[in-house]
């Protein structure tokens, strides 16, 4: 009863918009500053997708040689292929630094014993969960810019020759149901608590399903269909797509985008729905402080 | 301390799972990738060699990077808990402490190797398994070289503390390319060849990834002159590296424990 009280308030002072808007940018600055104190980070996260994406460029050199670019147009629909591997690296980064930031706030919340607390503050979650996602967002926008601009001369190549402007669009909207997704794997960690193991299998499971390296159609039909569903392969495919003038996953960037749109209305609040939910569920047993 | 870590592992059945399913996945995400770059009409024993040269470059890769990662990552835990400074006042012997976090992730690591070849293998029909005892004294020489990387790593994490998280994943990666984990170093020659005449060959690393990988497969090595060389250059690797390391280490943490940050975290 207590803590039903002090959880919901005296019902006195209700938060008006501003108070609402100063959460978010309350959270949003205090993530940002503990971030510019490991400028060590930013700096491999701009670094990885170059190293990713070198990977399948020299294997693919080691199996077609001087082929390569023919081979992979006969398979890909483009020669470009340094290009196709760096634009997989870098979105895949985007979409891995949403999941793995959301996943980790939530337990370095549980770890350092402040979750509970944090619940019990007069702020409704999904304010300090927009803070939290926005500092997300800008993260991984800084590295995937970052990483296309630095990729682009290590790799020797433009992708600032088509289709910038529907990438861009692409990108804008393939992020709203990536924060629905960011949402459930807050409330996966926050149940399972092991967040390493599944933030590093989740990520190679996303790159997977994602196409990072591939086109899809190399995967079985089954697999095939299963993805077409999953909002960060569309996204990708989409970015993709638009640079690299091949088809789109669903045949055109109108269905892509509609199919994108449609995710981006039901994804993210399908995500915040099951995190209210776990997080019920959690503190009815006592479980959001446990770690 | 290394029945404690198996003990630990023990207790995250999860995490146990997942790594398997990760090797599973980034072996898949590998070979769909060269797929790409596969004519339909291909010789399928091509696919042999590319699947020999992936994994057997892969498992030492593994053993590199779980090497580098555990220790490290196991002082860190130490300072964050609290642990360190008494765990250091204790009349234990440090060498002990330090080899002892590795031993339980290496008897993992062999088992993530099986089962990758084993997956490889039945992916691409077979794998060549040429001089395979010899192919494993150099896995042995080239763990305990990795082990002197990674007790300077250690000392380093005492030093820089969480920063130093970000410069074993460059580490990792660094190797990954330099070394030519995931492919022969012919590519690497055909982007540059100064790439690997003046970065890879300078490597003891590379040297361990191109004598395991040439030994199973059976063909001469690309980096020495000769098998025999790069065998030598392996164990002197094996024989020099922990002594150079554990040296390294010892400074770093008597540098930390004078200036009183052994304990800060």
């Amino acid at each position: 009863m207590a803590a039903a009280v002090v959880s919901r308030g005296f019902g006195l002072g209700r938060p008006g918009w501003k108070a609402k808007r100063d959460v978010v940018r309350t959270v949003f600055l205090a993530r940002i500053k503990i971030i510019t104190r490991y400028k060590g980070a930013i700096f491999m996260e701009a670094l990885l997708p170059i190293v990713f994406a070198a990977m399948p460029v020299l294997l693919g050199t080691t199996v077609a040689g001087a082929n390569a670019g023919a081979v992979f147009e006969e398979r890909v629909g483009t020669s470009n292929f340094r290009l196709y591997m760096l634009i997989g690296a870098a979105t895949f980064t985007v979409v891995s630094l949403m999941l793995w930031l959301i996943g980790y706030w939530v337990r370095r919340e549980q770890e350092t014993g402040t979750l509970e607390s944090l619940y019990l503050a007069p702020a409704r979650r999904i304010y300090v969960l927009a803070g939290v996602t926005s500092y997300a967002f800008v993260r991984a926008m800084i590295a995937f810019l970052i990483a296309i601009l630095l990729g682009s001369v290590v790799f020797q190549v433009n992708p600032f020759e088509q289709g910038m402007g529907l990438a861009i669009v692409f990108l804008a909207i393939g992020f709203l149901p990536l924060w629905g997704l960011a949402f459930m794997f807050g409330a996966f960690i926050m149940k399972i608590k092991e967040a390493d193991a599944v933030i590093q299998v989740l990520q190679w499971v996303l790159s997977f399903l994602m196409g990072v390296f591939y086109p899809l159609t190399l995967l079985p039909v089954y697999l095939q269909t299963v993805v077409k569903l999953f909002p960060p392969t569309v996204m990708t495919d989409g970015v993709r797509a638009s640079l690299l003038g091949i088809n789109f996953l669903y045949n055109s960037a109108f269905a892509s985008l509609a199919v994108l749109f449609a995710m981006a209305l039901v994804v993210p609040l399908l995500g915040y729905k099951v995190f209210e939910s776990t997080e019920r569920r959690l503190r009815r047993k006592e479980g959001v402080g446990h770690y | 301390m290394s029945k404690k870590k198996l003990v630990e592992f023990s207790r995250y059945p999860i995490a146990f799972v997942a790594l398997f399913v990760q090797i599973f996945l980034i072996i898949a995400m590998f070979l769909y990738a060269s797929l790409a770059f596969t004519p339909e009409n291909a010789d399928p024993t091509t696919g042999q060699s590319l699947g020999a040269n992936i994994v057997y470059g892969f498992v030492i890769g593994l053993f590199l990077s779980f090497t580098l990662w555990e220790i490290g990552f196991s002082i860190r835990e130490e300072q964050t808990r609290g642990t360190l400074e008494s765990l250091y006042l204790s009349p234990a012997s440090k060498f002990a402490s330090l080899l002892a976090r590795v031993f339980a992730i290496l008897i993992w690591v062999g088992a993530l190797s099986v089962f990758a070849i084993l997956v490889v293998g039945s992916v691409v029909g077979g794998l060549p398994v040429a001089n395979a005892g010899l192919a494993l004294v150099v896995l042995v020489f080239s763990i305990s070289g990795f082990l002197g990387l990674a007790f300077i790593f250690a000392g380093v994490t005492i030093k820089l503390k969480e920063t130093a998280q970000f410069l074993v994943s460059f580490l990792q990666f660094f190797f990954m390319i330099f070394s030519a984990q995931f492919f022969p170093f012919k590519a690497l020659r055909e982007a540059s060849p100064l790439i690997v005449d003046g970065i890879s060959r300078w490597l003891p690393v590379s040297y361990s990834v191109d004598t395991f990988r040439s030994l199973l497969i059976g063909q001469t090595p690309e980096l020495g002159p000769s098998m025999e060389i790069e065998i030598l250059i392996v164990v002197l690797f094996g024989i020099l590296s922990p002594i150079v390391g554990y040296w390294a280490y010892n400074r770093l943490e008597r540098g930390a424990r004078t200036q009183g940050t052994l304990g800060e975290y």
